[in-house]
Order: C-alpha cells, then sequence, then structure tokens
C-alpha cells in the first residue's frame, strides 16, 4: 500500500521548470530518502506535497485520497507532519509553549476560548512527556531561538512529529549538525518515527544509508532512479548523475 | 500565603477603587475615567500588536464605530436602556471588523498598518461629510443618556452624575480587561502567539491562519468599541476627531509602546503614563504633542521595551549577575 503517491507531477516557477512528470510512491511504513544534487527540485516536491503550493500539472494523493492543492493546515489535520531546511521553530516561546503548541493542534483544541491553557493537566503532562523523549527537560522555559543548534533542530523535528502524524517529511534535519549532534539526531529520528511513514531530504550518505529503506534519486526535476539502498549504490545512471565514484 | 496576599491586593484595589470618587474629587475621578477607558482601548490593540504581531494604524476607526454606534442609538431609539446603547457601539465595531475581516486577515506588516491607516480616514471624512447622518464638523453631542435600571433593585441616572457613571464605567472596563486577560491565557491565546513568531509553522501545525487572524481581530475590534462607546458617554459627544482622527490611533500605540510592548500590564502602565505627562506639561506648555513625540522617540531609541520590558530585562541582569556572584564566591 502506498500512503503517498504523486501522479504525473510538474511544477515551474514562471517558466523555469522545476519538477517534470514526477512519479513518487511511498510505501506505507517504510523510511524513503530522497537525494539528488542541488538544484534537483528536492524541496520543492516537498512543498508540492505539504500544500505550500500546488502543482502547475499532476496530483499527490495521501491515504488513497486526492489531496492535491490542500493547504499544509488540512493536511496536518488528517496526519501529514513537515520539519524544514531551515530551522522553523516559535522563536520566543518556550520549548514548552512550542510542543504545547503542536499538542493542542493534534487533540483538535484549536478555538478554545473559555479555558485557562495552563489548567489543561493533560496537555501539560503530554507536552512534558514529549520534552522528556528528547531530552529537553532541563530547557523546558528557555525560548526556542536561545537554544543550542543541536537542541532547537530536534525541537523541531518533535514539533513536526508531536502531532502525531502517520507520514512525517523532514527536509535535512541533520543539515549544519555536528558528528556527534548527527548521531544524535539519527537516533532520536529512528526512535521518534518508530510505526510511522518517513520522507527525508538528506545530503549526508551517513544518514540516507543508515535510515532509509528506500531511496528515490531526483535529478533535474525528474525521478532518475528508486530503490533499496544497495540498488542505489549500484545504479549507473546515479553514479553519473550524481554519487560519482564516492566510496558510499 | 501567595494566595491570600494576592486575593488582599485585589480586595485593596477593589476598594480603593470604591472610594475614589469620595476622596479625589471630581476632577481626578474624570481623568481616572480617561485612564481606564484608554487603557481598555490599548490593550484591545495590543491583542493585535503585541499578541500577534499585526500593527494597525487605523485602530481608532473600531473606537469611533463604538462611539457613533452608541451616539446614533441613543439619538434616534427612544427609550434605549443603557446597556444595550453600549451594545450597539459594540455591535457596529464588530460589523465593521466583519466587513474588513475577510481582506485584512491576508495581509500583515506594512500592509496591514497602511491598510487600517487609510480605511480609518476613510470613516474620519465620512463622518465630516455625512452631515445629515454624524452632524459632520459638530459631531452628535447631547444625546440622551439613559439611567442604569437594574431590575428590581435601582435604576441610576447617568445624566449630571459623574459618581454614578464613574461606576459604571469603571465595572465594564475591569469586566473588560478581565475579558481580554483570560482570553490570552487559553490555548487560542497561544495561537495568537505562534502567528505572531511563524506564522508558517502554525499553518503547518494544523491552525487556520486567517481564519484565527479574523477571531483575534473581531476581538479585539469588539473591546475597542466597548472604549469607544464609554467614551462617547462618558462626554456625551461624539465628533470626527475626537474618534476617528489620526491621533485617537496613535494614542494606543505611544502607550504600549511607552508602557512595554511584550506583557499584558504594559499598555496599562502606558496609558497612565501618557496621562501623566500630558495632565504635568499642559501646565507650563500648549505644546503637549511635542513632549509626548520627543518622549516615544527617547523610547524607541533607548528602551525600545518600554518601561515594563526594560524593567524585567533589568531584573534578569540583576538576577543573573548575582548567581555569577554567588558561584564566584562559592568557588573561592
Amino acid at each position: 500500500m502506498n500512503i503517498l503517491e504523486t501522479r504525473g507531477l510538474f511544477h515551474d516557477f514562471s517558466g523555469l521548470q522545476v519538477l517534470s512528470d514526477v512519479n513518487l510512491q511511498i510505501r506505507d511504513g517504510e523510511r524513503h530518502a530522497l537525494i539528488g544534487p542541488n538544484g534537483a527540485g528536492k524541496t520543492t516536491l516537498f512543498n508540492v506535497v505539504t500544500g505550500t503550493y500546488a502543482p502547475s500539472r499532476g496530483q499527490v494523493f495521501f491515504k488513497g485520497r486526492d489531496v492535491t492543492g490542500w493547504a499544509p493546515n488540512e493536511l496536518s489535520r488528517i496526519g501529514m507532519g513537515r520539519s524544514f531546511q531551515i530551522t522553523s521553530t516559535f522563536g520566543r516561546l518556550s520549548a514548552f509553549q512550542n510542543i504545547r503548541l503542536a499538542i493542542l493542534s493534534k487533540r483538535g483544541i484549536r478555538f478554545s476560548l473559555f479555558r485557562s491553557v495552563d489548567k489543561m493537566r493533560e496537555i501539560t503532562r503530554e507536552t512534558e512527556a514529549v520534552l522528556d523523549r528528547i531530552n529537553l527537560t532541563a530547557e523546558r522555559d528557555r525560548a526556542a531561538s536561545a537554544l543550542s543548534y543541536g537542541k532547537h533542530r530536534a525541537l523541531e523535528i518533535s514539533l513536526a512529529l508531536a502531532t502525531d502524524p502517520e507520514l512525517v517529511m523532514l527536509d535535512e534535519f541533520a543539515a549544519g549538525m555536528s558528528r556527534d549532534e548527527t548521531h544524535y539526531a539519527v537516533d532520536l529520528v529512528r526512535r521518534l518515527t518508530e510505526g510511522k511513514t518517513v520522507v527525508l531530504i538528506e545530503h549526508d550518505m551517513d544518514v540516507v544509508f543508515s535510515l532509509a529503506d528506500r531511496i528515490t534519486v531526483l535529478h533535474r526535476g525528474e525521478i532518475l532512479a528508486t530503490g533499496t539502498p544497495t540498488e542505489i549504490r549500484h545504479n549507473q545512471a546515479v553514479k553519473d548523475a550524481y554519487l560519482g565514484d564516492l566510496e558510499v | 500565603m501567595r494566595r491570600a496576599l494576592a486575593a488582599l491586593s485585589w480586595v485593596a484595589g477593589a476598594v480603593a477603587l470604591a472610594v475614589l470618587p469620595t476622596t479625589v474629587g471630581p476632577y481626578y475621578t474624570n481623568v481616572f475615567v480617561t485612564f481606564a477607558i484608554f487603557s481598555v482601548f490599548s490593550v484591545s490593540l495590543n491583542l493585535l500588536l503585541g499578541y500577534t504581531g499585526l500593527f494597525s494604524f487605523g485602530h481608532a476607526m473600531f473606537f469611533g464605530a463604538g462611539g457613533y454606534g452608541t451616539a446614533l442609538a441613543l439619538k434616534h431609539v427612544s427609550g434605549l436602556a443603557l446597556l444595550p446603547a453600549v451594545g450597539a457601539g459594540v455591535l457596529a465595531s464588530l460589523v465593521l471588523a466583519l466587513v474588513l475581516a475577510p481582506i485584512v486577515v491576508r495581509v500583515s506588516g506594512t500592509a496591514f498598518a497602511m491598510l487600517h491607516l487609510a480605511f480609518s480616514q476613510v470613516l474620519y471624512v465620512l463622518a465630516l461629510k455625512l452631515r445629515a447622518i454624524t452632524g459632520g464638523e459638530d459631531g452628535i453631542g447631547n444625546f440622551p443618556i439613559p439611567p442604569l435600571n437594574i431590575p428590581g433593585v435601582a435604576s441610576l441616572p447617568m445624566k449630571d452624575s459623574p459618581q454614578n457613571f464613574y461606576y459604571f464605567a469603571i465595572v465594564l472596563l475591569a469586566l473588560s480587561l478581565w475579558l481580554m486577560w483570560f482570553f490570552t491565557k487559553t490555548p487560542f491565546g497561544q495561537v495568537q502567539l505562534a502567528i505572531r513568531e511563524n506564522a508558517k509553522r502554525t499553518d503547518y501545525l494544523g491552525f487556520k491562519v486567517p481564519q484565527s487572524k479574523a477571531v483575534i481581530y473581531l476581538v479585539s475590534a469588539a473591546f475597542a468599541g466597548v472604549s469607544g462607546s464609554l467614551y462617547g458617554l462618558f462626554h456625551n459627544l461624539v465628533s470626527a476627531d475626537g474618534a476617528f482622527g489620526a491621533l485617537v490611533s496613535f494614542a494606543p500605540i505611544i502607550n504600549i509602546m511607552i508602557g512595554g510592548i511584550g506583557s499584558f500590564m504594559g499598555p496599562i502602565l502606558g496609558t497612565a503614563l501618557f496621562l501623566v505627562i500630558e495632565e504635568v506639561t499642559s501646565r507650563f506648555t500648549e505644546r503637549v504633542e511635542l513632549v509626548i513625540g520627543l518622549i516615544f522617540v527617547f523610547v524607541i531609541m533607548f528602551a525600545p521595551l518600554g518601561v515594563l520590558g526594560t524593567a524585567k530585562m533589568l531584573k534578569q541582569r540583576w538576577l543573573a549577575g548575582r548567581t555569577a556572584r554567588d558561584a564566584v564566591q562559592r568557588a573561592a
């Protein structure tokens, strides 16, 4: 079963073709990496799938439903989460407030005007449990933007995951991290996404090969190959276009 | 202990408000009513400005709609009671906000600010030109002010009884402040902050940003309407300059910036400071706006967090310094 599927997806920015005839298939429960050189259209594909903008042509199916052109908040409500390449959190709000927003959304509490949020014990407990799982309990009341880079990234990843999505799209979650931070982040993603489907854009091949069940290579807006890590490693077209003679 | 202290200060505050008109005399009682009205007006703007990050240069239009709504209702509907008259003002503000919301919730930043300046100026001109309805430059004055009827208890006359009006206004304004304060404490209040910090992220978390903005906008407009309505009743006059003028839009911005944008109490403190400065400088010069303007510039340049924000920052620094000193002492 495919949880996510794109059919004949095209996208252009005022004439510049960025995606052309992309047929992506993501199986339920897998961890799928999207790789390719800079400018291959990976983030654009993410943006079209998650609703930042509608595709020029083609369709997006999520859980068997045609969700082409849906807004991010609508996709979020039916179980799609996303993190961003450039850390995107609520900067001046505390780590606790950040996660609490995700928990509120998950519980469908969006226009509640008659209760004090600080007195909603269930919400507080659940938020603290999430903070505990990502080792941010000590930084509970610290502003998100004041966290160390690694912790800030961890907060963003769990922001995407705290709404409990079935599919989570991670855009270069390990970008800019040190070796140690990357190890920690990979471990975190593995732990937090258990039982979920993950699509990740990643440049770090160590991360890709340690996490992904399958890989799709995007090149100049087209899918060059899809397969298991071993298949991709030995694919001649992929070697020519992207991986080169890298010993991977 | 802490709870008892808080309860005690609430009681003390209530008692102080209750005895105020009999202790400070009618002049300062009226100054205080002005303070309370502009506090509510400023806090209502701060729901947009401080909490949601939406800068409006035209919040006066909701203040003015409240004033004109109440004045027109009392002028034309004979036998209208006091609270429904206030309600008519609030309704006018709400209707105005409902008309504008579909347009303004889709923009932010400078566009939001300038659109509001434009709309409020349109209303200003309309108030001047539609003489048959608004009285033009004269405004609407001397409309009847009904007594407050509390069924089975009393009928309190409002006209020619500043003291009665004081109690009526203070209760209504305090209730407004409390409601707005509670509003910021609800889950929805958190969504406001989220929109201010990162609208895109808010969308991706599953919140509808334009719709949420619209709700905040309506709430803010309604409370601006309450303050405008009471302002009209207080002076028994509404005029284009006093209701829709650009200075009416700028006053709450100045109050918020002086007091501190980052907190609920900031705009209230700012309003108090504004009035004190106005009161003091008007004894020496007629150029009150010049002095206020200079102070405003000074605040923006040297204390952009306002009085409350700067005080909080200094306290944190002092605490951090003390912790550091303690650590050094322990180490030594």
